[in-house]
């Protein structure tokens, strides 16, 4: 008795449908490793930038306090949280509480990193916004407050919860702008 | 190339020989500030230790009439560097500000530098780095850790300057001379190592290269070193030493 379907029929399917996830899978994997974009990573509990930086309107610089003084822009510590967060309560309370038990418990909140540059790079924050807020002001014929600046690279942080990164950051991408702005090109204002 | 300050700066160091007395300091500041590899025996034993800076020892006269003489050698940043032209992909190079700027992501560690490198100031990772665990965190974070496989030397601390462009660059201001220097140069307790603008006219370096004790280090290959040194002072020198190395 021959069976209704071959065994010969169902390999070929099994193969065409592995095939085919794989391809597809390729196809939403490679473009992103291309742009060197990762997954955005798990950070220890959500962060809405939304609400901080869109409805209560915080420049960026009130947490990230170095990003217009220095090269890193930093995280803040849990007392800056704190600072706000002992009396205001957000959402349902949850995370704040969070927020508060890792200040009384003295434990740092282990932020994940979002962007990433290779080890070769030396990266400064405080030159980019300078002369990007002063070529800016110079186009748009007004004022440009550094949190405005920050969005050519980290894309509009105020309307997102969870912060990924935008721009491929490679050195290509570096370069292109560094070039078009008249910025430095030698090699050891960024490798050292 | 558009050049990393808008200042116009020719970075240079000059060493007073009179006054240095070789007490490593400097040795220990480079090692600690610019994440140099901490040799072992087998790296002693093999000749691949890494110092960026180091001194040099001779012995002068016949005991007991012996005089020790130091001698600091580091890279000299040479204005016509034999280490540039033999590099296939441009690792090395000679930046605007006078510095001979090594770029480790660039370097694929062929070691012809080294080999054309008549100071022996250039060094080869020979091995990934390691650090005892309660070192991980002395790290310094503005300087590259060195991976194995390429070449590595002294950056005159071209970190220290590009952080102190910015600063002056963020207020608005000039960098003063003595604000800025390596960290050789900040350790050294007597002052040999001095370090400034050759460009301003009002720098201390400025002045000092034109002391009549000045020379350059193997000045007759035609290296045209950025280095200038000043010879030691001795009343009793009584015409060519007899020197003896190590």
């Amino acid at each position: 008795m021959r069976a209704l379907i071959s065994d010969k029929f169902i390999i070929v399917v099994v193969a065409i449908v592995l095939v085919a996830t794989f391809a597809v899978g390729m196809g939403v994997v490679i473009p992103k490793v291309l742009a060197n974009i990762y997954p955005v990573p798990e950070q220890p509990f959500v962060f809405p930038h939304q609400t901080h930086a869109d409805v209560a309107a915080l420049d960026c610089q009130f947490c990230h306090r170095n990003a217009d003084q220095t090269n890193a822009a930093t995280v803040p510590a849990v007392e800056q949280c704190v600072f706000c967060h002992k009396i205001i309560t957000g959402g349902d309370g949850t995370i704040t509480a969070q927020v508060r038990d890792a200040w009384d418990t003295g434990q740092p909140i282990t932020w994940a990193r979002v962007h990433r540059l290779p080890d070769t790079v030396r990266f400064w924050h405080e030159p980019h916004i300078r002369v990007l807020s002063d070529l800016m002001s110079a186009e748009q014929g007004r004022d440009i407050i550094p949190s405005e600046v920050c969005a050519t690279c980290h894309g509009d942080v105020a309307s997102v919860k969870q912060v990924e990164q935008v721009r491929t950051l490679k050195m290509a991408d570096c370069v292109e702008c560094h070039r078009a702005k008249n910025a430095p090109t030698d090699c050891s204002t960024c490798h050292y | 190339m558009v050049r990393a300050s808008e200042r116009d700066s020719k970075w240079s160091m000059v060493v007073d020989i009179d006054r240095c007395s070789g007490c490593q300091a400097c040795v220990i500041a480079c090692h600690a500030e610019n994440n140099i590899k901490l040799p072992d025996e087998e790296m002693y034993e093999t000749g691949r230790t890494q110092n960026w800076i180091r001194i040099d020892r001779y012995w002068e006269g016949e005991f007991p009439d012996v005089k020790a003489r130091f001698l600091p050698v580091f890279c000299q940043h040479c204005g016509n560097a034999p280490c540039e032209p033999v590099c296939p992909v441009y690792a090395t190079y000679h930046s605007l500000d006078g510095l001979n700027i090594q770029v480790y992501n660039r370097c694929v560690g062929t070691r012809f530098c080294a080999n054309n490198d008549p100071y022996n100031v250039r060094f080869f990772n020979w091995w990934e780095p390691i650090w005892p665990d309660i070192m991980r965190n002395y790290l310094n974070p503005d300087v590259t850790v060195r991976s194995k496989g390429i070449m590595e030397k002294c950056t005159m601390c071209v970190h220290r300057i590009r952080r102190a462009e910015r600063t002056a660059d963020r207020d608005g201001r000039e960098i003063n001379d003595g604000e800025l220097m390596p960290a050789c140069a900040q350790a050294c307790p007597t002052g040999s190592l001095v370090f400034g603008d050759l460009n301003d006219d009002n720098s201390k370096v400025s002045h000092m290269v034109e002391d009549e004790r000045a020379y350059r280090l193997l000045e007759s290959l035609g290296t045209g070193p950025n280095v200038v040194y000043l010879k030691k002072v001795d009343p009793e020198y009584k015409g060519e030493a007899v020197k003896h190395h190590g």
